[in-house]
This record gives C-alpha cells, sequence and structure tokens, in this order.
C-alpha cells in the first residue's frame, strides 16, 4: 500500500504538464473498470460486514459518566501530572505555603490570577488575597513551573462542574481545600 | 447547462445567492462562502473569514516568549503539539541553540502523534460531510485513544503547552516507549477498516474522484502545502526538504498522488497514516533511553526544582527568567515545520526585549483554503462539501 | 357490506393505524440503538428498561416546544404540508396484507384493511403523492434551503417512481393469475409467493425477479431519502433541508411521517419480494387461529429484517451525489427494469407453452 506512492512519484511528476482541468490520470489501483466495482452491490456488502463486526465484536468504548469515571489506561482516573484545577499548599506547621511573590501571577499568558500580598506580624509574607478564576484559566502549567516555593500546583480532576459563573472564581479557602 | 428564461413580465432570471456559513453543518468552523448557485451549480463562490480572529499575532508582541507557548496550542487545536514544537523550534533558530538528542526524538514522537490524531479526524470529518457518518465517530475512538498517550506524558489531551524553549517541561513517564508502540500498532487496523468501509465503495469514488481539481501549476502558485500538495503530485515535505529535529535519521516515504482531486487528498492522508505509524517504531527504537532533556544553559530554561531551593545563584536565575523572560539576541529568523496540514511557520523579529517586536505565523489552511473558489466553482453544493471537508480548515489557525 | 364487516373494517383501521404510529417509537429506538452499537457506543439507555422509552420522551419534550411559525412562511401550505406527509404513507398501508387470515364460521377475518384487485396500482399512486409533503413543506418556508431540498425531493421521487413501478410490474407479470383473481390485487402476489418449488426452494419473488428486487431496494431507498440517497435532508448539505424552519409538534409530523413511510417500504418489499406473510415450508393461510397469528408474526419478523436493513445500510455508507442519483436512476435502473420486464414476459410466455 505504502509503495506505490512514494516510488512512483518521479515518473508521474515528469510526465504533468498542468494547464487546464487536467490531473486525471489514473494510477494502477483504479477499481472503475470492473464490474464488480461498477455494479455498486458487492462493496456495500463488503462494508455492511465491516458494521456488523463493530456490532458483534468490538468493545464499547462508551464510558456511561455518572456511573463510571473514565481512566487514563494504567492509571486509577486521571494520569499523573494531567492538568487539572489548581491548589494551594500548606507546609508542615500548617501554614500557607505562598509568599506571594507574584511569580504565577507573571507568567500566567491568561492572566487568571490575582494576588495581594500582606504581612503577618512576625514580617512573613503571605497572599491576603488569592483568586484564580477558572473560566480564563487555561490549565498550562506554567504557573506550577513558575512557583519557587511549591506552594501552588495542579490537580488531576477531570471532572470540574459548577453552576454558575461566581462558582468558578476560587478564592484562597477553596483553593486551599482543593 | 445554463439557464436559458426569457426576461418576460419583468422577471429576469437571476442567480440564487446562498450563503453557508457562518455557522452551517460542515463549515465545521465558523467560516461563510456566499455562492452564487445555478440551479446546483455553483457559479461563483466567495470566501469570508475572520469570525475566529483572535489577533494572536498581536497577542505575541505583549508576551514574552515563553508565554506565547501556550497560545500556539489555540491556533492548530487538532495539532496542538506541531504548533508547540514549531514554535519552539523558530525560536531556538533565533537563539542558535540545539536541544538535546532525547529531546528531539521525544519531540518528533509527540509530533507524529499529533499528526496522527490531526489525520483520523480529517480523514472522518471528511467522510462524515460525504455521509458516512460512522467512519467519523470510528476516527474518534482513535483520537481518544491518542489523548490517552499525550495526557499519561504531558499532561494534557488536547492542549498540553508541554515543549519549551530549550527542551521539554518534564521527561516523558518510563512506558512512554510502550505507550507509543501499543498505538502504532492500531494505525494499520483502522486504516484497513476504513478503507474496507471507502476506498473500493462506488459512491464513495464518485463522490470524490475530479472533484475540486485545479491544475498543478496553479495549486503551487496559490502556496498550498502539506498533505493538499502532495495530492497534486508535488514533492514537497519539509521533514524531507528540510529536515528538522532528528527527521533525516528516519526511513519513511513521502506518499504522492498525481490527480490533485478529494479522492488524492484522502488516499494521500491514509498513506501518510501509515507513514507516521512507521515513523513512530523507529523513533521509539532509536530514542536515547536516558539522558538530559533540557539544554544546560538556565539562562534559557528554568532550573530543575530542586537545585533552585539549595543555590541562591539558580534562584536569581528562575527568577530572571520568569520576570524578564529569555534573553533573545536581536534578529530575526523563519522556520517552517511540516504540520498535519502543511507547512507552519514562524516568523520572529526581536529587539533583544523581552516580547517580539513583530510575530509573523505563516499557517497551512490559510493558503490551502485561498483556491477554494477556484476548486468548486463549476461543480455541485455537494462538491463544495466535500473539497471544504478535504482542505481540513483549522479557523484558530485560518483566521489568527 | 354488511354491517359486521363494516364494524370490523372500522377495528382494522384504527388497529393499523396505532399499530404505524407505534412503529415509529419503534423504529426510532431501533434506528439509535442500532446505530450506537455500529459506531461502538451505548446510545440512549436512560429512559426506561434498555431505554426503550426514549423516543416517547423526545416526543413529548417536542410536542411541549413552543409551536412558532416563522413570519414569513407561505401558512396555509405550511401548515398543510407535515399532516401530509404524515397520512400519505399512513394511507398507503390499507392495502398491505399483514397475515393470512382466520375462518370463524363462514366469516374470514383477513389481515389486510381494504383488498382491492387493483391494490397495486391504489398503492403506486398513493405512493406517487409522497413527494407532495417534501415540496410543500420545502416552498412554504420561505427559505433557500428548503427549496433546494423541495426541488431535489421532487426530481427525485420523479426518477425513481418509474424504476419502483416498473420494478412492481415484473413482479405482477410473474404473479400467477390463472385461477381468475386478480394479479394486481396485494393478497394475490401474496399467496402466490407461497410454497415451494421442488419441495424446499422458496417461491418467492426475491429469487424468481433478482433484477426487479434490487431495482425495488434501491429505489426505496431514493423514495423515503435516506442515506445513500438523503439528498432532500443532507445535514452537511442543506441544513435540514425541507425541515429546516419546522418546530415542535410539526417537526415531529414530519419527523413520522418519514418513519411511516420507512415502515411502508419495509412492509412493501416484505409483500412484493419476500412472501408477504407465507412460509415456504408450512401453509400458514388454513384459516386457523394459530396459522392467522403466526403469518402476522412471520410478517412482523420480515419486516423487521427489512427495517433492520434500512438502518444498516444508512450507518455504512456515503452519501450519493445529487446528479450521480439521477443518472443511476434513469441510465441505469429504468432501462434494466424495462429490460427486466421485456424478459420476464418472454420467459413467461415460454413456460406457458
Amino acid at each position: 500500500m505504502q509503495n506505490q506512492h512514494g516510488s512512483s512519484h518521479d515518473s508521474h511528476g515528469a510526465s504533468h504538464s498542468g494547464g487546464g482541468h487536467d490531473g486525471h490520470e489514473r494510477p494502477q489501483d483504479d477499481p472503475r473498470e470492473s464490474l464488480w466495482y461498477r455494479c455498486y452491490i458487492p462493496e456495500i456488502i463488503r462494508g455492511l460486514k465491516v458494521t456488523m463486526k463493530h456490532i458483534l465484536f468490538r468493545p464499547r468504548f462508551t464510558v456511561k459518566y455518572p456511573e463510571e469515571k473514565y481512566n487514563c489506561p494504567g492509571f486509577e482516573g486521571s494520569a499523573p501530572g494531567y492538568h487539572g484545577e489548581h491548589r494551594l499548599k500548606k507546609d508542615e506547621q500548617g501554614r500557607i505555603k505562598c509568599v506571594a511573590c507574584l511569580m504565577c501571577q507573571t507568567v500566567c499568558p491568561a492572566k487568571c490570577i490575582e494576588i495581594e500580598g500582606g504581612e503577618d506580624e512576625k514580617g512573613a509574607k503571605y497572599p491576603v488575597k488569592f483568586e484564580i478564576n477558572m473560566l480564563r484559566c487555561i490549565y498550562c502549567g506554567f504557573c506550577e513551573e513558575a512557583c519557587p516555593k511549591d506552594a501552588i500546583e495542579l490537580t488531576t480532576k477531570y471532572y470540574q462542574v459548577s453552576t454558575s459563573r461566581e462558582e468558578k472564581i476560587y478564592g484562597k479557602e477553596r483553593l486551599l481545600n482543593n | 447547462m445554463k439557464t436559458q428564461l426569457k426576461k418576460a413580465d419583468g422577471l429576469e432570471p437571476r442567480p440564487m445567492v446562498i450563503n453557508l456559513g457562518p455557522s452551517h453543518p460542515s463549515m465545521h468552523n465558523t467560516l461563510r462562502v456566499i455562492a452564487e448557485l445555478d440551479g446546483e451549480i455553483i457559479r461563483k463562490a466567495d470566501l469570508e473569514i475572520g469570525y475566529l480572529h483572535c489577533g494572536f499575532e498581536k497577542i505575541a508582541e505583549s508576551k514574552t516568549y515563553h508565554q506565547f507557548i501556550a497560545f500556539t496550542d489555540r491556533m492548530g487545536y487538532t495539532s496542538a503539539l506541531c504548533n508547540n514544537i514549531g514554535y519552539v523550534l523558530a525560536v531556538e533558530k533565533l537563539l542558535g541553540i540545539d536541544v538535546p538528542e532525547r529531546c528531539k526524538w521525544i519531540r518528533v514522537i509527540l509530533a507524529e502523534l499529533a499528526r496522527l490524531s490531526d489525520h483520523v479526524m480529517s480523514i472522518g470529518l471528511m467522510a462524515m460531510d460525504i455521509g458516512a457518518f460512522t467512519v467519523m465517530l470510528y476516527g474518534f475512538i482513535e483520537r481518544e485513544l491518542i489523548y490517552d498517550v499525550f495526557e499519561a506524558s504531558t499532561g494534557g489531551r488536547m492542549t498540553m503547552s508541554y515543549p519549551r524553549i530549550g527542551g521539554l517541561v518534564k521527561d516523558v513517564p518510563k512506558d512512554f516507549g510502550e505507550r507509543v508502540l501499543k498505538f502504532a500498532d492500531r494505525v494499520d487496523p483502522f486504516c484497513s477498516e476504513v478503507e474496507e468501509l471507502l476506498e473500493n465503495n462506488r459512491i464513495w469514488n464518485e463522490r470524490t474522484r475530479g472533484v475540486g481539481v485545479i491544475p498543478r501549476e496553479e495549486a503551487v502558485n496559490w502556496g498550498i502545502t502539506g498533505p493538499l500538495l502532495r495530492a497534486f503530485g508535488v514533492n514537497y515535505d519539509i521533514r524531507k526538504v528540510n529536515p528538522y529535529l532528528t527527521y533525516d535519521q528516519i526511513d519513511f516515504e513521502v506518499p504522492l498522488r498525481p490527480e490533485g482531486d478529494v479522492f488524492a487528498r484522502y488516499k494521500v492522508k491514509m498513506a501518510e497514516m501509515r507513514q507516521s505509524a512507521r515513523i513512530l517504531r523507529q523513533a521509539v527504537e532509536k530514542m536515547p533511553k536516558s539522558g538530559p532533556i533540557n539544554i544546560d544553559d538556565h539562562g534559557i530554561i528554568l532550573p530543575p526544582k530542586d537545585g533552585m531551593k539549595g543555590s541562591i545563584e539558580s534562584l536569581i536565575h528562575h527568577f530572571k527568567l520568569i520576570i524578564d523572560g529569555i534573553k533573545i539576541p536581536a534578529g530575526e529568523s523563519y522556520f517552517c515545520t511540516e504540520t498535519p496540514n502543511g507547512e507552519l511557520g514562524f516568523y520572529i523579529v526581536s529587539d533583544g526585549g523581552r516580547h517580539p517586536v513583530r510575530m509573523r505565523v505563516r499557517p497551512p489552511t490559510f493558503y490551502n483554503l485561498q483556491p477554494f473558489p477556484r476548486m468548486v466553482e463549476g461543480g455541485f453544493i455537494s462538491d463544495s462539501i466535500a473539497v471544504m471537508a478535504s482542505l481540513n480548515i483549522a479557523a484558530g489557525e485560518l483566521d489568527r | 357490506m354488511s354491517t359486521l364487516e363494516i364494524i370490523v373494517t372500522c377495528i382494522k383501521v384504527l388497529a393499523v393505524f396505532t399499530a404505524l404510529q407505534m412503529a415509529v417509537p419503534v423504529l426510532v429506538i431501533m434506528e439509535r440503538r442500532g446505530v450506537s452499537f455500529i459506531q461502538d457506543r451505548v446510545g440512549p439507555d436512560r429512559c426506561g428498561p434498555f431505554g426503550l422509552l426514549q423516543p416517547f420522551a423526545d416526543a413529548a419534550k417536542l410536542v411541549f416546544k413552543e409551536d412558532i411559525t416563522p413570519r414569513h412562511v407561505d401558512k396555509l401550505l405550511y401548515f398543510l404540508a407535515p399532516a401530509f406527509c404524515l397520512i400519505v404513507p399512513t394511507v398507503a398501508f390499507a392495502v398491505v396484507p399483514f397475515g393470512s387470515g382466520i375462518r370463524i364460521g363462514d366469516f374470514t377475518l383477513s389481515f389486510q384493511i381494504a383488498d382491492f384487485r387493483v391494490g397495486v396500482l391504489y398503492l403506486l399512486a398513493i405512493l406517487s403523492m409522497s413527494s407532495f409533503g417534501v415540496v410543500c413543506a420545502g416552498w412554504a418556508q420561505n427559505n433557500k434551503y428548503g427549496t433546494l431540498s423541495a426541488l431535489r425531493g421532487v426530481a427525485q421521487s420523479v426518477s425513481y417512481e418509474i424504476a419502483m413501478c416498473l420494478a412492481v410490474v415484473a413482479v405482477v407479470m410473474s404473479t400467477n393469475s390463472d385461477s381468475g383473481v386478480s394479479s394486481t390485487a396485494m393478497s394475490t402476489i401474496v399467496a402466490d409467493q407461497g410454497g415451494t418449488y421442488l419441495g424446499f426452494f422458496p417461491k418467492w419473488n426475491v429469487f424468481t425477479q433478482p433484477i426487479a428486487f434490487f431495482i425495488f431496494l434501491a429505489a426505496m431507498y431514493a423514495e423515503t431519502n435516506r442515506t445513500p440517497f438523503d439528498f432532500v435532508e443532507c445535514e452537511q448539505e442543506l441544513v435540514a433541508g425541507y425541515m429546516t424552519e419546522y418546530g415542535s409538534m410539526k417537526f415531529s409530523m414530519l419527523f413520522m411521517g418519514e418513519y411511516i413511510a420507512m415502515a411502508l417500504q419495509s412492509a412493501l418489499l416484505v409483500t412484493f419480494f419476500l412472501g408477504g406473510w407465507t412460509l415456504p415450508w408450512v401453509d400458514l393461510g388454513d384459516g386457523s387461529i394459530a396459522g392467522g397469528i403466526a403469518s402476522v408474526i412471520v410478517f412482523l419478523v420480515k419486516w423487521f429484517a427489512v427495517a433492520w436493513l434500512y438502518i444498516w445500510v444508512r450507518w455504512t455508507l456515503p452519501r450519493l451525489r445529487y446528479d450521480k442519483l439521477m443518472d443511476l436512476g434513469w441510465k441505469a435502473l429504468v432501462p434494466l427494469a424495462l429490460i427486466n420486464i421485456v424478459a420476464t414476459a418472454f420467459v413467461g410466455v415460454w413456460l406457458r407453452s
């Protein structure tokens, strides 16, 4: 199948001379002369056999969503490293890891992250407001890459459903618990 | 064939003008064809594009080189990785750097998978527009399986933003090769099945043969590239003509057909899928099993996170890279790659700043679409649908 | 006609009409589940057991939708067209024999509403009106896609009706009418196909008239506007063709009309070529209750098989181009049907002499 096109090119190329609606040279595999082809039915039956094979022998590809959840082959659920919704991480003492350095906000191509930094009583920086607009987010993962503190990461959640636009603007609490 | 009507009673015969699109079932994107009909025959066709114009080229002027990677996904969404890789290679050319061997092979594999995912869908949609709806869904099953490979290795299913300037985000998982080979084995059965359904069927042949033909010189002059041009019998494949990545080390053929009609386009795409599977097998075999995937220059690629926490130097690199972006020397470069639809080129002009001064994208589908009126004029409405399907337009790329 | 006969006929009309209305959801669910299996999908399986109630849910949805009449339509035709589409194939069912009959005393309950002596002619006359619905709908909605669809529809049915009629003529010619019954009566055509040749080979017309069978098959797809001949409503070209501007109940009537036409054509194929309600090796026409019920079941099984063929073919084949369809109709099917008639005549004369 593959060879006949690749190797036969040069002869075609040389003989072909443009001008007008040409291009009706018939390559070797043209079936159009045979009676078999001309009477439609044998090839139709061949096609019908293919579709019947699908009914009888092929597994159904559908995932019946609410009951079954999709699994990436070889994994439970989505593959590790899948770009899902964000999560803010906490350190061992339960404090938010983010230091409001605005790296993620800078690198975000969709400009969906909004951070307001503040200082606590000891002078440590932390985000007063950390908001991600999930409707703007394009899930590229640049923020995770840019974070010097490993404070933000993408979860592997496939299903991200909500019923209103307001719900999709995630605040700090929502992101910490994601 | 011209309708002969008498000018009587003030009734002048005039052609019926019909709008195919901007929202029409077979204008897969928001395209509009204004067709002047004489009965069922299209006398004159006019194209109107721009319904999906997003200004990607202009956006590039305000984004860092790194940030724009995510935008290239959205241009050619049916083969996002090909676009990613094309862009990254263009910037690397401007920088004058060469990525490690392993990175190149991974990029080749991913680009071929993306090509396959585009071709299965374009064949399916072509069949659907010609009435064989089932073939489309068979194609979609294969595409889903390719996306599984993508998900396991890059983290994204449709838009991956996986390559980086100077390397990749992360290394591929250990079983990457097996997954790719497992898919490569599915290509041939899929192709044979589609062939059984369509290839010798007289209905399919009558719908596709001799449809949408223009002279070969004209096709070249319009700037058509990719499988479409190869269906006109012109041996032009950038992977062969100007090998990039490691395509020069791979043994594959460029399928060609002389006719230039819709049938030839279908045949070329089918043969190309088999060639892609061949490339995949070779690439998995030849790919270095270990080794670096990123260049060793932290002025270009982000340093690994573990090292960064220990050394202040890495941290400075990290901050500088994110805030200032990559320092690209002033100059300009054009680099083109072979995407499933043809030649995708990025022309980047840099003045040494953090953004490009000007970025020009040469989208394959924009050039492929231009001769559409020539291809359909004088044909039936049904033919125009078949031709449109065979062009495989991705409007993100077309309108940019 | 006695009072009893009138009452029985009325009951039969009601029964057949109801059965036809119910055939639509059956065909719809068969098509939707069938196609999903062809495409490795599951299909609608949420409404009722195995999704069997899905068509009813769809129907309910359509009924409760707002019934919009666009301002630019031709009101009269716009309202008439759906009714036309629905009524024509329903009326044609009057002559289709769907079972043998049960004899109770000296009263015979035949499973056929009306057994005309010219049943075939009646049928062809009604069928030729089926394109009116499409034309009315396409024209009335004042939409370019609809107009194109109407034009295609009428051209298609004109050219295919001829081939179809000629195929049926060959069947009528080969039907044995020696015993004085009319060979154009549907019941005669069916009864003639009962029994076997040489004790085992079915006397079905599909074997004696194979060319007519294939012509009828092709014309049947064209008549009902199904793939590979669905130019009238091909989504990729004409959006929804003559249904573009219809919604709500009127759309569902067009839709039902289409499926009833499909049911009718399947029934006709069974009647003309596959032996109707007869079984080759068993005589079901003896008038017993068991035989009568069995004959209806046989008919239904055959009918389902042909209806499945409709669905199966639709989701396998690409669509032909409009001009190629005309080519096929006028240049292949009509001459072939004529040759077939002449050949049938010669063979008939030769067999008799």
